[in-house]
């Protein structure tokens, strides 16, 4: 089963995968932008500045989700011993420090005009900026260790340190009093957002899901290319 | 319209910012991703050009990866 993790496999598969994407990000970008800028209602408290969602909202998703699948990884890779797992989370954790950080800064400036603030030290902002700090460690690591095994074990103990700050970054708003508001969506319950703002607030999600994927793709991709180019002597 | 549309009744600046911050970033992601990616297949291939024809015949047989950035190469150039 693990063949299929192999290198070669999924360096084929991630070719196509591209190819597609290529072809279809930009429709999808541009459709999604005249809902979010033109068709979508401006929201009757907060006016105009609520569509800093569209981007503010999928990008904190993905920053978490690129973590949460970082830890995972991280954990089976020690357990299943698969290596390749690491070059995944490397070529992953770029994306997730972009995602993060695209969070905050627009979370900043819907702050101003909402809040009347462009930053505070509450909890959900707090653990957010943790968040990115554990990112920028987690480069660092595969950047300056350059022994292998030291620099396998690092990067996995900070994996494993970052996930116990995901569940305070999403229950932050529940377990303590906070400016930022309470989760609007949320999985199995009905939620409060109405479905001309959350169409193209999923719209906007598969635009920056893809966009990650792209991203993912090329930097594994590289990846791949540096490991069989130090190997290419030995085949 | 196009002025209430750009302005936004005054959170445009925010909006726009927003908006302008996430694309910039996401290009410049992109083409600095898309740069390494390009360099590192053309240093794979000087490596292969560098190899002695029976031994690039070799790699390009059992290599599919080398097979693929070869053919991708020869697309774009």
């Amino acid at each position: 089963m693990f063949n299929f993790f192999s290198p070669t496999n999924i360096f084929l598969i991630l070719s196509k995968i591209q190819k597609f994407i290529n072809s279809i990000f930009f429709p999808i970008l541009i459709v999604s932008l005249v809902f979010a800028l033109i068709l979508s209602p401006s929201d009757r408290v907060q006016g105009d500045a609520m569509r800093i969602m569209y981007v503010h909202v999928p990008s904190a998703w993905l920053g978490l989700a690129c973590f949460s699948a970082i830890t995972i990884l991280s954990i089976s890779a020690f357990i299943f011993k698969i290596k390749n797992f690491f070059y995944i989370n490397k070529s992953l954790a770029p994306i997730g420090l972009l995602f993060t950080f695209l969070a905050i800064v627009t979370g900043s400036l819907w702050g101003e005009p909402t809040w009347g603030t462009w930053w505070v030290w509450d909890a959900r902002l707090t653990s957010m900026m943790v968040l990115m700090f554990f990112y920028i460690s987690y480069i660092l690591c595969f950047k300056f260790i350059k022994k292998e095994q030291l620099m396998l074990k690092v990067s996995s103990l900070i994996a494993i340190l970052g996930a116990i700050n995901l569940p305070i970054i999403k229950y932050s708003v529940d377990w303590w009093t906070t400016l930022h508001q309470p989760a609007s969506i949320k999985l199995g319950v009905s939620n409060s957002i109405h479905s001309t703002m959350m169409l193209p607030l999923l719209s906007m999600l598969l635009v920056l899901v893809l966009y990650g994927a792209l991203i993912f793709l090329m930097k594994y991709k590289t990846e791949i290319i540096r490991i069989k180019k130090k190997s290419i002597k030995r085949l | 319209m196009i002025t209430n549309f750009i302005f936004m009744n005054g959170h445009g600046i925010f909006v726009w910012s927003a908006f302008g911050l996430v694309l910039i970033s996401g290009f410049i992601l992109y083409f600095k991703t898309r740069k390494t990616l390009k360099k590192y297949e053309k240093e794979f291939l000087l490596e292969l050009e560098t190899l002695p024809e029976a031994k690039k015949k070799h790699v390009l047989e059992n290599s599919k990866i080398a097979n693929k950035i070869l053919v991708e190469n020869s697309k774009t150039n």
